[in-house]
């Protein structure tokens, strides 16, 4: 025992510590580096650079270190690469980590919501940007306990230095054992000077994951997460939240959405005099033409559509009939086969020789001709707070200041009704509360047209009608130019202008929206129609 | 009593801030890497100065041994002190570095790593009490500077009754570490214990020294063959466990390795250990580190064929 003791505090072994971090060091921000290249190389555009690094996975991957460390050692020098011990050594554990780096990279990068992803291209951020603030934020998160045990493998290969020579701590416990013949003692402290950098490591990772969990806002509530003893007096805290919290919640306040929304009397406008109006705007949606296929299936046929500025379109139809797809068209979040389509006058996604051009110019594309888009599952920021959600993007997109990016936001979040909620993360919201802060975030940088996606489909019957609600006030006290595909009938005939009904891919009857929703010539239009009133009243 | 250093050559220029890092904490724990200078041996010979005259390129350079240090007597950590290496092998190094006028540093291998570590140019010499033969020449010249003699260690009471590598090791476990030339000898033995009826002895193989020691005190091993002062040394430590059954001639000699192109480099060692030998320097190192003065050998080269 007192052996023991002895060697715990034996400066031979514990310079060997510093040896064995050396090492560490070394592979895990070497394995860092490459693994960030791997993973950006496997899932970038181009198939030969994802090739080569599931060649260098299979490689080193499936290779042992020791080997690995033997090569960078032995065999380099056979090429006029002669590393000293340790260099070699990172290297060896550098190549060795950076497949397993690269996966746990790929993998979180991939766990990332895709809806968020097109959400942040909707927003016009380039794809640099969407991963910056996107995805990267949520990966890394995610990806935080990976990490760690990755660097606690990476601390205990680095032992295999010892094969090359490194002076590191078991290679000096070995030779010193060795000397003295005195095993056990010199095993015992060696194990547990491992022990004591691994669970320096385990409490490192403790620290960050706490650190990142959004849950967990307040310097307090970290520091209470981390002294478990105190985490009971947290506990109480958020039983208490929700139960004060809950009489605030407009959600619930709103009646239940048990028939048909009933006409809401700020919708009634003169019909006729707007439509009169609305004939000598100019054009903000002009498509002609438009055929798009996905393998050999047809999913858009000859669509031809104009929409005036200030007009508010309602697309009908069956799911699978193409809504979703000709709205993504619109802002050139999809391709197409052939057919124009143009935004303002300009034709977004292509150069003056009409080549298509890179994400990247599209992106910014989308941003100066504004558009904007409201998705069915909302497809809010995750990571970020209600507030964030809409100043995030105007300030990387538009280049807004802070200041004014939370001034613009918070304007909207009262716009919406939703002021009490602007610190609220999205999985702390109701589903129309958040589809409300995801309008909130689309007319942020003042688009020109907004394009909504079934905004109401996911939601439960009951929170319906805070987003129609919000919705319709767009139209009639702003005049915003929309586009809205929706199954909410009477939503449709009490706002929109003009229905338009697609079926198959093709557009089988339009007009203005009592008339085509009163009474529609075509049997599909029909059939439809008869379906969704026969189900509202089976609701009723 | 002459003590070595061990100078780390394993950092670079490349990594001097690391390095420097490095210096600055392993101060704070209380030890410097770089210690100082190694006092000159005990004495010189004579005409050292003339080979140092022939062979100026070596003087001022510090060259790499690569050692395999769980050999007490020849190549292991001071207990007492573990920045160093001891031994007879070390102090030789040193003799004939300061006979040529260069400075020694130490690189720790595997045993089977001797000779790789070696060819790859990442050590210049070894001096590890390694058997000179026909089958390592092909990798390394070799200057020889011992007779072998093999001991054969066994637990107390040689509960085996094994008596050399001869028909008393059928059936039972031989440890060996990797790259011995004991390991053919014993593999040898098989189809002779087949002949004779009897099972064939088995062989664990271990990387160093202190494996195979520990292989026959936990009872994994029955025998453990190799240089008859390592065994002596093996049996010093552990008295009441362990036992040398007897010891063996084995038709080979320790030798120092260099690289096989560098033919000056190894004329100059050959010429400083035969200096070494003829002041009588080696006898008396010899007799420092308790190994008999009848198993010194003149020097001569074993070179692949």
């Amino acid at each position: 025992m007192e052996l023991f003791f002895h060697y715990l505090s034996q400066s031979y072994l514990l310079t060997g510590i510093i040896y064995t971090l050396l090492i560490t060091a070394l592979g895990l921000g070497g394995g860092l580096v490459m693994g960030v290249v791997l993973a950006g190389m496997q899932l970038s555009r181009f198939p030969v650079l994802a090739l080569i690094t599931r060649a260098y996975a299979i490689i080193f991957r499936g290779t042992p270190l020791i080997l690995q460390m033997i090569f960078c050692y032995n065999a380099l020098p056979m090429i006029g690469v002669k590393l000293t011990a340790v260099e070699a050594a990172g290297l060896a554990l550098a190549l060795n980590e950076a497949p397993f780096i690269a996966e746990i990279i790929r993998g979180n990068i991939i766990a990332v919501d895709r809806g968020q992803v097109i959400a942040g291209q909707a927003l016009g951020m380039t794809p640099d940007v969407v991963m910056l603030r996107v995805v990267a934020p949520q990966a890394i998160r995610s990806m935080v306990p990976a990490l760690g045990n990755e660097a606690v493998s990476a601390l205990k290969n680095s032992s295999l230095a010892s094969v090359v020579s490194v002076q590191e701590l078991t290679l000096r416990s070995t030779q010193l054992a060795s000397a003295n013949f005195d095993f056990f003692s010199i095993f015992f402290a060696s194990g547990l000077m491992y022990l004591a950098l691994t669970g320096a490591i385990a409490a490192i990772q403790i620290v960050v994951e706490v650190l990142l969990d959004l849950d967990l806002p307040t310097p307090e509530a970290r520091l209470a997460r981390l002294l478990p003893w105190r985490r009971r007096t947290v506990e109480i805290v958020y039983a208490k939240a929700p139960r004060l919290a809950a009489p605030d919640l407009p959600a619930l306040a709103a009646p239940p959405l048990s028939a048909p929304a009933p006409a809401r009397a700020g919708f009634s406008i003169d019909r006729e005099k707007r439509l009169a109006t609305l004939a000598d705007r100019p054009l903000a949606v002009e498509i002609s033409a438009l055929r798009k296929s996905y393998d050999g299936k047809t999913v858009l046929e000859s669509i031809d559509l104009v929409v005036r500025v200030g007009e508010v379109v309602a697309l009908l139809g069956p799911s699978g009939s193409g809504k979703s797809t000709l709205l993504r068209c619109i802002n050139h979040l999809e391709t197409w086969d052939s057919g124009a389509i143009k935004v303002t006058g300009r034709e977004l996604g292509f150069d003056a020789q009409n080549r298509p051009l890179s994400p990247r110019a599209i992106a910014n594309e989308r941003a100066a001709i504004g558009v904007g888009m409201v998705f069915q599952n909302f497809n809010l920021f995750g990571h970020l707070t209600a507030k964030e959600n809409i100043a995030g993007p105007l300030r990387w997109v538009h280049g807004f200041s802070r200041s004014d990016a939370d001034l613009r936001a918070r304007e909207l979040l009262d716009r919406v009704g939703l002021a009490n909620r602007a610190e609220a993360l999205p999985r702390h919201m109701s589903g129309g509360q958040q589809q409300r802060v995801a309008i909130a975030r689309a007319l942020a940088p003042n688009p020109t047209i907004l394009l909504l996606d079934e905004p109401t489909s996911a939601l439960d019957p009951e929170l319906v009608s805070e987003v129609l609600e919000v919705i319709g006030r767009l139209a009639v006290e702003d005049g915003l130019t929309m586009i809205i595909s929706t199954h909410q009938i009477s939503f449709a005939k009490d706002v929109a202008d003009r229905a338009v009904f697609l079926d198959a891919g093709s557009i089988v009857e339009e007009g203005p929206a009592d008339v085509v929703l009163s009474r529609p010539r075509n049997a599909r239009t029909a059939q439809f129609l008869q379906i969704l009133t026969d189900e509202a009243v089976a609701r009723a | 009593m002459k003590s070595v250093q061990i100078r780390h050559a394993v950092l670079g220029k490349a990594w001097l801030g690391i390095c420097v890092a490095v210096q600055i904490a392993a101060a704070a724990v209380g030890v410097s890497m770089i210690l100082s200078p190694a006092p000159a041996a005990a004495k010189t010979p004579e005409a050292c100065a003339a080979l140092q005259a022939k062979y100026p390129s070596l003087k001022g350079k510090t060259l790499v041994n690569a050692v395999n240090p769980h050999t007490p007597g020849y190549e292991a950590l001071d207990p007492n002190d573990p920045s160093k290496y001891v031994g007879f092998d070390i102090d030789l190094g040193e003799a004939i570095g300061d006979c040529l006028g260069f400075k020694v540093t130490y690189k720790p291998v595997t045993f089977a790593a001797l000779l790789t570590t070696l060819e790859a140019g990442q050590a210049d010499i070894v001096i590890s009490d390694i058997y000179a033969t026909k089958q390592r020449a092909k990798a390394a010249d070799f200057i020889t500077y011992l007779k072998v003699y093999d001991g054969v260690l066994v637990a107390k009471g040689n509960p085996k009754k094994i008596d050399g590598i001869n028909l008393s090791m059928c059936g039972a476990t031989a440890a060996e570490n990797t790259g011995f030339v004991e390991v053919p000898l014993v593999q040898a033995l098989e189809e002779k214990c087949k002949a004779a009826g009897k099972p064939a002895p088995g062989i664990q193989l271990y990387d160093n020294n202190a494996n195979c020691i520990q292989a026959i005190l936990s009872g994994r091993a029955d025998t453990y063959v190799n240089d008859v002062n390592t065994v002596d040394g093996a049996v010093k430590a552990y008295p009441d466990k362990l036992e040398k059954a007897t010891a063996v001639t084995l038709p080979y000699s320790v030798g120092i390795a260099v690289p096989r192109n560098k033919t000056e480099f190894r004329d100059a060692v050959f010429a400083a250990l035969a200096e070494i030998q003829k002041s009588g320097l080696q006898a008396e190192l010899m007799k420092k580190w308790n190994l008999p003065v009848d198993q010194m050998e003149a020097p001569k080269l074993v070179l692949a064929d």
